[in-house]
């Protein structure tokens, strides 16, 4: 029993993980229409970054954090207006390509800047286990959990009450509408950008604590796609959810079938789903009218 | 570039090419191909090579891409299968090369039926990340089946012998390779021109449209997966030769990138554009590193430590680069020059 509840609290928290980053890309899609296939190594970045603000100030988590979310929207606005802006108007396999070549370059380029070892990221309030009813968690693992709740309580608020929310809607749902009433479509994927940045930058950070840095972390970028399709690309609550799903799949088919399923667990449940229902679960339908 | 010539045959429309200067040019390039294992010394000998079993997976991929308009993120997961359908029968099982090549093209073919199932629904985004998973699946499943495979540690390939051919040296890969580019050459241009073919067209360019002409999108699309996925998985078994070692370490993700590079740089959707993208993106990493080390030790260093990580920003940025300024890759530059030729001193 309590094999399944260290289980099941551990899925949670990689949940949590893919779960952010899964909300980057669904926040992206709905803004701009493309999936950011660099999401996962943006958020690598961030997580080098603060490493390297944390080994310079000793480990102070408030600058640490300060330091690290100011970089992933600086960063995020950078490469959104130097590498995807131009390509606006491209067809779909030009502008997923542009993302692919990007992740690529970062991947790279982390490894040439920081190394290719696996690091400490020298954060003690952050790996300090904390007992939770019998079951000793990290502290950044709560941190995940905490981060995503608040994430989704946040773009439920945005997307609800604010006008700036209000305003993505209405790119998403029709871009040229929506310029033609007044919305800056270029503020509002700006603003996509730098918030889907924030999240996977958080989740990617929490993770290096939780676990450990290494260039592997790109991988968490992959991995999240499953959340996002079981969500349905164009829901960025979804995203969370499926986040949390695949998580803990992948943990129980870890601890009880073979690890190395584990790493493909949530692969096999996309290809199923994607049978089944071709626009994820939340994902709303396409008609093509001809 | 010509204009004012009709054809009347039925034979005209089918022949491979009309133009004596591209017959004349076709013969030049059979002829180098035969002349250079003489020519070349060894260390250009397996970097032609390279380029060729590298383009003959670019044409594999094209089939998908280029002329079905199916983003293919799977070309790794095909490769390993390929590379696996040939090492187990010859190695572990020592059958025929022979049979092992063919092996090599069915067993990817049979898995891109799976792979391509699910897809048939689905276009773009979707389609990307479904053959991004199979590709994973297929590297996990293979680390899964240590009887088989022999798990991480890989199958060591030696050099076949075919039909008493013994391709034991260096020049003699290089035939190897050059034989099997011809014929994927060949091959894909006799579908090219079939009625599969002119329907893949007619799917990448509208599929709603192909579909109310009577174009089986669920069949067509099979088809070009299978085909696509035979020729990948060829030059996957190719590679493994080459490399005389099959292991999962051997084929990284990033050849999927690189494969998917190799076409937009030369230019989607023509056979020539993926040979000329292998050529560049095979090319570029020995460029950079000659120029590299001419800045000194200090970037000679840099290079040799981190030569993977070199190679793949170079991949990203020559992907980012000539889809902003060149989308329509090399071939595109090509008919941009043709064109001036042609016309000068007028602009058009």
């Amino acid at each position: 029993m309590n094999y399944l509840v260290e289980l099941l609290v551990s899925g949670l928290a990689v949940g949590a993980v893919y779960g952010l980053i899964a909300m980057s890309f669904a926040i992206i899609f709905k803004a701009t229409g493309l999936l950011n296939f660099a999401q996962g190594e943006m958020g690598m970045v961030t997580a080098y970054v603060a490493f390297s603000i944390a080994s310079s100030t000793d480990g102070n988590p408030w600058l640490t954090a300060a330091g690290a979310i100011v970089f992933s929207v600086l960063f995020a606005l950078a490469v959104e207006r130097i590498v995807i802006r131009p390509m606006v108007d491209e067809p779909i396999l030009a502008r997923i390509m542009t993302t692919i070549g990007l992740a690529v370059i970062l991947r790279s380029g982390t490894m040439l800047v920081w190394d290719a070892l696996p690091h400490d990221m020298g954060l003690a309030a952050g790996s300090a286990l904390v007992d939770l009813g019998g079951v000793r968690v990290r502290g950044a693992q709560i941190g995940v959990v905490v981060a995503l709740a608040v994430s989704v309580a946040a773009m439920l608020a945005f997307f609800r009450y604010s006008r700036f929310g209000i305003a993505m809607r209405a790119v998403a749902s029709d871009d040229a509408t929506a310029r033609l009433m007044g919305v800056k479509t270029a503020r509002v994927q700006q603003a996509a950008w730098g918030a889907a940045a924030v999240m996977s930058g958080i989740a990617g950070a929490l993770f290096a604590i939780a676990w450990e840095l290494s260039p592997s972390l790109y991988a968490l970028g992959l991995k999240s796609f499953p959340a996002t399709i079981l969500g349905g690309l164009d829901s960025v609550v979804g995203s969370a959810f499926g986040g949390l799903v695949i998580g803990v799949t992948e943990n129980l088919v870890g601890g009880y079938l073979s690890p190395g399923l584990k790493e493909v667990a949530g692969f096999v449940i996309i290809i199923a789903i994607l049978m089944v229902r071709p626009y994820g679960l939340f994902g709303e339908k396409r008609i093509e009218r001809l | 570039m010509r204009s004012g010539f009709y054809k009347q045959t039925i034979a005209e429309h089918l022949a491979l090419t009309d133009s004596w200067p591209q017959r004349a040019w076709i013969a030049v390039g059979l002829a180098s191909l035969a002349a250079a294992p003489f020519l070349l010394d060894t260390y250009l000998l397996t970097l032609v090579t390279l380029m060729m079993i590298t383009a003959v997976g670019g044409i594999g991929l094209n089939i998908l891409t280029g002329w079905t308009g199916l983003i293919s993120l799977g070309q790794t997961g095909f490769m390993v299968l390929g590379a696996y359908g040939y090492a187990i029968p010859v190695e572990s099982w020592g059958w025929d090369p022979l049979a092992g090549f063919l092996l090599a093209g069915l067993v990817p073919a049979a898995a891109s039926v799976l792979v391509g199932i699910p897809s048939l629904r689905l276009t773009g985004l979707y389609l990307a990340i479904t053959t991004l998973a199979s590709a994973f699946i297929v590297t996990h499943l293979v680390l899964e089946f240590p009887g088989l495979t022999n798990g991480a540690s890989g199958i060591f390939v030696n050099r076949p012998t075919l039909l008493g051919w013994d391709v034991a040296t260096d020049r003699d890969m290089f035939r190897l390779a050059a034989i099997f580019l011809v014929l994927a050459i060949l091959g894909a241009l006799n579908l090219k021109r079939s009625r599969i073919g002119r329907a893949w067209f007619a799917i990448r360019d509208k599929d709603d449209a192909a579909r109310v002409m009577g174009v089986d999108l669920r069949t067509y699309k099979l088809y070009a997966f299978v085909a696509s996925s035979f020729v990948v998985g060829i030059s996957g078994a190719l590679y493994g030769i080459f490399l005389s070692f099959v292991t999962v370490d051997g084929f990284p993700f990033l050849l999927s990138i690189e494969a998917l590079a190799m076409l937009i740089v030369g230019g989607m959707g023509s056979i020539a554009g993926a040979i000329l993208g292998a050529v560049f993106l095979v090319g570029l990493p020995e460029v950079v590193s000659m120029l590299f080390a001419a800045f000194g030790d200090s970037a000679r260093a840099l290079l040799s430590t981190g030569a993977h990580e070199v190679k793949g920003a170079l991949y990203g940025l020559v992907i980012i680069l000539f889809l902003r300024l060149q989308p329509e890759g090399l071939m595109g530059l090509w008919r941009d020059a043709q064109r001036v030729w042609t016309l000068w001193p007028l602009r058009y």
